[in-house]
């Protein structure tokens, strides 16, 4: 599928490839990733830890250039001309970025310039950006006294400095405590509001279903899944139940293969000690599952009817779960029945 | 000249990030001066031989510690370069239109600065020490021991790049000091040694802008010496740069 520079995208790709050498070893990073995002969504890129997101952030954002494949970012080709790629975008690294032994202000100041800026405009912009995320209080203290909170809030203030239409964001809020947090998830719904596309990564089931529009999600450098969360989550499973057996863990898979044959039960999975069954219908399959166990004299620790989580989506795209792939999970909001 | 405006922001923020820690511009200036105070009267004391006349000591000794200043200033950068790949702040400028030449030109103007300016001091003690100063040669051995920190700082600023490690970059770092300053005639010339040593010399860059910085600052300026040190200098200077300039291509943290 050729890519064209239409400008009703914001980002397109089609069959990009990276891999690198390690130890004699070509690992595959990114591995024919075609991926479109729409101007003016939160677009979310979910992944277990080591499975491309940054591989593909840096591609995008021109600091490594694929093996194959193409990739266009704001319009312009990012093999042919990185320098207009690098004019129009935004990009705050999962590093940071903001220099420790510069004010705040001094960051701003000389981010601005970079872009081309005059220096009375890139003072104006500098000015309403220490007020918007309010860094009044410390802008002409050196980065290096700054909370991690501030520093964020400098290092997103430093990617849209020059107000680029596309802004990359690489694990944005890990490390951050919660108030930061949804501070920042409100800094880039205003960004979004405003018009500019924002691309994030996270290993956060949480972030990816709230805040995103529309997500994508990644496993061994391949697209596994990808559209608006609610529709992911209708589209790959019905209602889930979740139990809890008061059994060894080894004898989970016997017990997982036995409730996947009950009535009403798409397809159940084990995973952290308990089963997940993907239901069509919640009431009759449980009373199945409840009977199944009771007959065989197995206790319940625990069971739980939840809506469908972005884990689930990614459970039956790739048979693990995205906890077990490495990565920290928000839990799905569940509904105690049992205990 | 987008490249000029980003160079000149790029030194800037350097130098500022030097004036906010003074105590490196207090070692800047204290090592060699205690060279001069304590090590010159060592020398005087032994002084007297073919390739070191009684009455020339200083004659061949500031030179030789100007040497040794622009290779500790340009040697620096390394660190430096390491802490902000860390900290993503190379990635960071990357992703901007910034040219990489210009960001790596920041660090080298700030260390030239950095070497040029205690230089000035140095010669100022020297002269009150008994150095006789011909100011004509003083100034273009000022170019040239530029050019020679221009030189180390690009290839510190590659080295620190290429390693990404502190541990790495320190034992690189050490391990070529000594060879190359001893190699290079900084503390006594080189012609006081065997045959051996000379030829050895000969293999080290740094030798020739050594042996061009004593003739010029005996006032000696159309020399082949001086000839061969500017060239050496002024090519080595090119292909560091050129190096520097490849690696923040491709820094990763």
């Amino acid at each position: 599928m050729p890519v064209t520079d239409s400008p009703s995208e914001a980002i397109r790709t089609s069959g990009l490839r990276k891999s690198f050498r390690v130890k004699d070893r070509e690992l595959a990073a990114v591995s024919g990733l075609d991926l479109t995002v729409a101007p003016g969504q939160i677009f979310g890129f979910l992944g277990p830890n080591g499975a491309g997101k940054t591989t593909t952030l840096r591609i995008l954002t021109t600091l490594l250039a694929p093996d194959a494949g193409e990739a266009f970012v704001a319009g312009a080709d990012v093999r042919r001309s990185p320098q207009l790629v690098r004019r129009r975008i935004g990009y705050v690294g999962q590093l940071g970025g903001a220099d420790a032994s510069a004010t705040g202000r001094e960051n701003l100041l000389l981010q601005g310039r970079l872009y081309g800026l005059s220096a009375a405009e890139t003072g104006r912009r500098a000015d309403e950006l220490i007020d918007v995320f309010d860094l009044g209080a410390f802008a002409d203290r050196t980065a290096r006294s700054y909370s991690g909170g501030q520093r964020r809030r400098l290092e997103v203030a430093l990617g849209i400095m020059h107000r680029p239409p596309v802004l990359f964001l690489d694990e944005p809020t890990t490390g951050l405590d919660p108030q930061n947090r949804a501070n920042l998830w409100d800094q880039l719904r205003r960004l979004r509001a405003a018009g500019t596309t924002v691309f994030l990564t996270t290993h956060y089931l949480d972030e990816a279903d709230q805040l995103s529009d529309r997500l994508a999600i990644i496993d061994h450098g391949r697209l596994i899944a990808e559209g608006a969360p609610a529709e992911l989550k209708r589209r790959y499973s019905g209602n889930i139940i979740a139990i809890t057996p008061s059994l060894p863990p080894e004898s989970l898979p016997s017990l997982e293969r036995d409730l996947a044959g009950g009535p009403f039960v798409r397809d159940a999975r084990a995973a952290d000690g308990s089963i997940r069954l993907s239901v069509t219908d919640a009431t009759q399959a449980m009373a199945a599952a409840f009977g199944l166990l009771a007959a065989r004299g197995i206790g319940i620790r625990a069971a739980s009817l939840a809506q469908p989580s972005l884990d689930d989506v990614f459970l039956r795209e790739t048979g693990r779960s995205l906890r077990d792939a490495g990565a920290p999970a928000g839990e799905p909001a569940g509904e105690q029945v049992a205990a | 000249m987008m490249f000029v405006l980003h160079a000149g922001l790029f030194f800037r923020r350097k130098l500022l990030e030097t004036l906010r820690q003074p105590v490196w511009i207090v070692t800047g200036l204290s090592t060699p001066l205690l060279y001069l105070a304590l090590f010159e009267p060592l020398l005087r004391s032994v002084a007297g031989g073919a390739g070191l006349p009684a009455g020339q000591v200083l004659d061949v000794f500031v030179p030789g510690i100007l040497a040794l200043m622009a290779f500790g200033a340009g040697m620096g950068a390394g660190w430096v370069v390491i802490w902000e790949l860390d900290s993503g702040v190379i990635e960071r400028l990357r992703v901007t239109p910034a040219s990489r030449l210009a960001l790596l030109l920041g660090t080298v103007l700030r260390d030239v600065v950095m070497f040029a300016v205690p230089a000035v001091v140095v010669i100022a003690v020297a002269v009150g020490f008994g150095f006789s100063a011909h100011w004509g040669g003083l100034a273009l051995l000022l170019l040239l021991l530029a050019a020679l920190t221009a030189a180390c700082s690009a290839t510190s600023s590659a080295l620190g790049i290429r390693l990404k490690q502190i541990g790495s970059l320190a034992a690189v770092v050490t391990g070529v000091q000594l060879p190359l300053t001893l190699l290079s005639g900084i503390l006594l010339p080189l012609s006081l040694g065997p045959a051996w040593l000379r030829v050895l010399g000969h293999l080290n860059p740094m030798y020739y802008a050594v042996e061009a910085a004593r003739d010029l600052a005996v006032g000696t300026i159309t020399t082949v010496t001086v000839g061969i040190g500017f060239l050496v200098t002024a090519a080595a200077a090119a292909l560091a740069l050129w190096w520097g300039t490849r690696s923040y291509q491709k820094a990763m943290a």
